[in-house]
């Protein structure tokens, strides 16, 4: 396996970057789910990325990073993708509504991912979280609850 | 409401989860084969779901804006990118700078479409997000000596 390169600007940029997307389908899957359920909300970005992805693969022909076959459950990331749009409509339909379930979601991925540096879950690097990453999160998980509760994003 | 905080924890623990791996198939193939398998077995997934429990189809679902209908294409690139992301900068930067984006730019969103929020709040979240940007931007990298094998 290969190491990764060490953090460039650009990779933080980008994943700053990449949040942004994440707002755009959350506004157009959440425009979908107005007409339809949150499952078709949830279906049609699924059907349309994968024929996206197709089209993408075909022309672009990526390279394989290893010759070793990944482990067969790496493959299945997108169930875990589909099992959360189950949960996060159960919850916010109850009193938590969509700004409880999104702070409380966030929560959830920041405890996950210290969780997963620790150890180094699921084959990815192992990076010991410091002090200063704790503070990070801390700060942002803060400026998002303030945003979420009162600044009107949800 | 118990039952459903701890729904709403494991979801988001299940979008990193999710994250993780998808990063280790990247680290295989690529992070473009990433986001294609991510999208297919998603769509199994969710279509198995709607055939079991029904759901699917009910309501207006055509009766939407276009434009409404493009979430695919862009999650294509997110889950590409978060899977490129997450091997180089690890899974606790990349979410927070991913939560950072998502609220500064729902932010923007809403400040453009004129949505009802306070000011201040908005100012205030903004900043402490900033803020954590600029420290986590600040941590020395502690280098990834200690890869792990597939499994």
């Amino acid at each position: 396996m290969t190491t990764p390169a060490p953090a460039r600007l650009i990779d933080f940029l980008g994943a700053f970057a990449t949040g942004g997307l994440l707002t755009l389908m959350i506004w157009f899957n959440g425009t979908l789910a107005g007409y339809g359920t949150v499952l078709f909300a949830s279906w049609v970005p699924h059907l349309t990325g994968t024929i996206l992805a197709i089209v993408v693969l075909l022309f672009l022909r990526p390279p394989k990073a290893s010759t070793q076959s990944p482990p067969w459950w790496a493959y299945l990331g997108g169930i875990s993708g589909a099992v959360t749009v189950v949960l996060t409509s159960a919850s916010m339909q109850s009193p938590l509504a969509v700004s409880g379930t999104i702070a409380l979601g966030l929560t959830g991925q920041m405890i996950f991912s210290l969780a997963a540096d620790k150890w180094g879950l699921l084959g990815l690097p192992q990076r010991d979280p410091t002090l200063r990453d704790g503070l990070a999160l801390a700060l942002i998980l803060a400026g998002s609850v303030i945003l979420i509760f009162f600044g009107g994003v949800a | 409401m118990i039952g459903f905080a701890a729904i709403a924890i494991l979801g988001g623990v299940l979008v990193s989860l999710s994250r993780q791996i998808n990063g280790r198939l990247s680290l295989s193939l690529s992070a473009l084969h990433a986001s294609y398998w991510n999208h297919l077995i998603g769509l199994i997934a969710v279509t198995a779901f709607g055939v079991v429990f029904g759901g699917l189809l009910t309501g207006d679902p055509w009766g939407a804006p276009w434009w409404a209908y493009l979430g695919g294409p862009i999650g294509f690139v997110f889950i590409a990118a978060s899977s490129w992301a997450i091997t180089r900068i690890g899974a606790a930067q990349t979410a927070l700078l991913i939560i950072a984006g998502q609220m500064i730019f729902g932010v923007i969103v809403d400040v453009a479409l004129g949505t009802s929020g306070n000011t201040v709040a908005r100012i205030v979240g903004v900043a402490l997000i900033l803020a954590g940007m600029v420290i986590a931007r600040a941590t020395p990298q502690k280098g990834v000596d200690k890869a792990v094998g597939s499994d």
